[in-house]
């Protein structure tokens, strides 16, 4: 027992514990009702659910079981999104397989048919003329705990081995470590990660050590470690986290790798949406100016 | 450590960085470009234009601003902060005319923006300013003045200067192409900084604002046509430099 300033006495913690202590803690431990009510309404809110937009109706089994592929293309981030829509997507007719519905204190996935570059989305493709090419576009927050649910609608639970995983994501170059002076450094820069089974060589230098990748990117990346999937994830540091014309092109050198070479077309064309792309973005915000 | 110490703007973080301010230096660069050059004889700012939605009055959107008839001054960073702080300034150009009878010296007003911009770095419940300024202008002894504030509240003297997105390009450009013969006369400052622009800014001259003052002239600011004959120019001399490097190489 321990008295206050106040006069007040309260229980002082002890670390040897003893048995009334630990009942009295169960007690308290114990759910009610109510907290279990309230536990699995947030469990269920928090669900992830891939879903066909234009019928509404759930998929029934993980999304690259009912699409097999040899290339998957994921693009986390609105920067990364930005450069697939305008130098990947306009090459052929992508055709929309599926969309990721979550919801958590970020961020809530929009399942609207037209979807502005400000809107949180999670939308995966096919092409057309060659359905083993899926690309998945998320520009929405995956929470830590919907992470693993994600992985398993997409990937299922035992993924093939001979898919070809490539990431693009962005991050803030704040939190970059290095020990050269942070003047010194050019942003955006490109670094790669890879798992052990991905053979080819990267486009840009590998990440160093101590720097790690955070949120989906680093879940995805670890899945394909874990399945020995190939894939390699391209990281964006940057200093514009917002869209940023600078920032888009700085993934351009992913179009020399072997899984996106082939899906390049019209370089030019890809420039003007992308501009295009900006402008609307831009517009939408009259704060900074 | 630094979400420790970077929600009050009063607190120093143990190693001695205020972060409000440091975050606040961020807001600034999601402004778009603005380039600052001191010539001889004229002072240029530059601006890329922020677009603007098909029903938005394009007057309201406006990067420069006549502090009085001597002294302009471009900003980048958050929109509402700029149009407080000039406020603030254009009063106290009047003021100080009204009080001395003289109008401010560019470097007084910069200190009077810089001065504010400080305060509100040291007060409980308030946030910096989000903006950077460049401020140009003559004094009465018909010097030509660029200054640059930020906003930690510091203030300095520039022969030319970039802020707002991608200014560390403009500034690399800056410091190999400002020479003595690149600010001759006054269209080559001008040129300078429609060529230093041209580095970021994608879509050419209808995205660029251009401003000068000449001694003893007050503020022009160039119309539309006026821009693109210039960049046109500035194009075609480019062309032709090119053209000669590779004859040259040949």
């Amino acid at each position: 027992m321990a008295a206050t300033f106040f006069g007040e006495v309260v229980r002082a913690p002890c670390r040897a514990g003893t048995e009334d202590e630990e009942e009295e803690e169960e007690e308290g431990r114990r759910e009610t009702p109510e907290d279990g009510e309230v536990r699995q309404q947030l469990a269920r809110k928090r669900e992830v659910r891939l879903l066909r937009r234009q019928t509404k109706t759930t998929l029934e089994v993980s999304l690259l079981e009912k699409y097999p592929c040899s290339k998957f293309i994921i693009a986390i981030g609105n920067n990364a999104v930005a450069f697939l829509s305008s130098f990947i997507m306009n090459s052929g007719v992508w055709e929309e397989v599926g969309c990721a519905k979550l919801w958590n204190e970020w961020c809530r996935t929009v399942d609207t048919t037209h979807l502005s570059p400000t809107e949180a989305f999670c939308v995966f493709y096919h092409l057309k003329s060659n359905p083993l090419v899926v690309l998945c576009q998320c520009s929405c927050y995956v929470a830590e705990d919907q992470q693993y649910q994600w992985l398993e609608k997409v990937f299922g639970s035992c993924p093939r081995k001979n898919v070809q995983v490539t990431i693009l994501t962005c991050r803030h170059v704040t939190d970059y470590k290095t020990s050269e002076s942070t003047s010194s450094l050019h942003t955006p820069f490109l670094k790669a990660l890879k798992t052990q089974n991905f053979r080819e060589p990267p486009c840009c230098s590998l990440l160093e050590q101590p720097n790690i990748v955070h949120d989906l990117p680093a879940a995805v990346l670890s899945y394909c470690q874990v399945w020995k999937i190939s894939a390699i994830l391209y990281l964006c540091y940057t200093d514009v986290m917002k869209l940023d014309l600078i920032t888009v092109e700085a993934f351009k050198p992913v179009l020399s790798s072997r899984s996106l070479k082939s899906l390049v077309k019209n370089i030019p064309q890809s420039t003007e949406i992308l501009k295009k792309l900006m402008t609307t973005n831009e517009i939408q915000s009259n704060i900074y100016t | 450590m630094a979400s420790q110490y970077d929600r009050a703007i009063t607190v120093f973080s143990p190693d001695g960085h205020l972060f409000q301010v440091e975050y606040a230096q961020e807001a600034v660069k999601k402004g778009s470009t603005v380039v600052g050059i001191r010539g001889t004889d004229i002072v240029v700012l530059g601006v890329e234009k922020k677009s603007v939605a098909k029903l938005q009055d394009e007057r309201t959107v406006r990067k420069i601003c006549a502090l009085d008839d001597h002294v302009c001054m471009a900003f980048a960073g958050l929109t509402a902060d700029a149009r407080v702080v000039i406020s603030r300034a254009c009063v106290e150009c009047q003021s100080h005319k009204l009080t001395v009878e003289d109008p401010v010296t560019v470097e007084y007003i910069t200190r009077f923006i810089a001065t504010l911009k400080q305060k509100y770095t040291q007060s409980n419940g308030r946030r910096p300013f989000g903006i950077s300024a460049l401020i140009v202008g003559f004094d009465d002894d018909g010097i030509p003045r660029l200054y640059q504030t930020d906003p930690s509240g510091t203030y300095h003297a520039w022969k030319a200067n970039a802020i707002g997105r991608s200014a560390k390009t403009v500034q690399e450009f800056l410091e190999k192409n400002y020479t003595e013969d690149a600010i001759a006369n006054d269209s080559e400052a001008i040129k300078l900084a429609i060529r230093a622009l041209l580095e970021v800014v994608q879509s050419g001259g209808k995205n660029i604002e251009l401003a000068i003052i000449r001694r003893n002239q007050p503020l022009k600011m160039f119309s539309a046509k006026e821009i693109e004959l210039q960049v046109n120019e500035t194009g075609k001399e480019k062309e032709e430099a090119e053209k000669k490097k590779s004859k040259k190489t040949a």
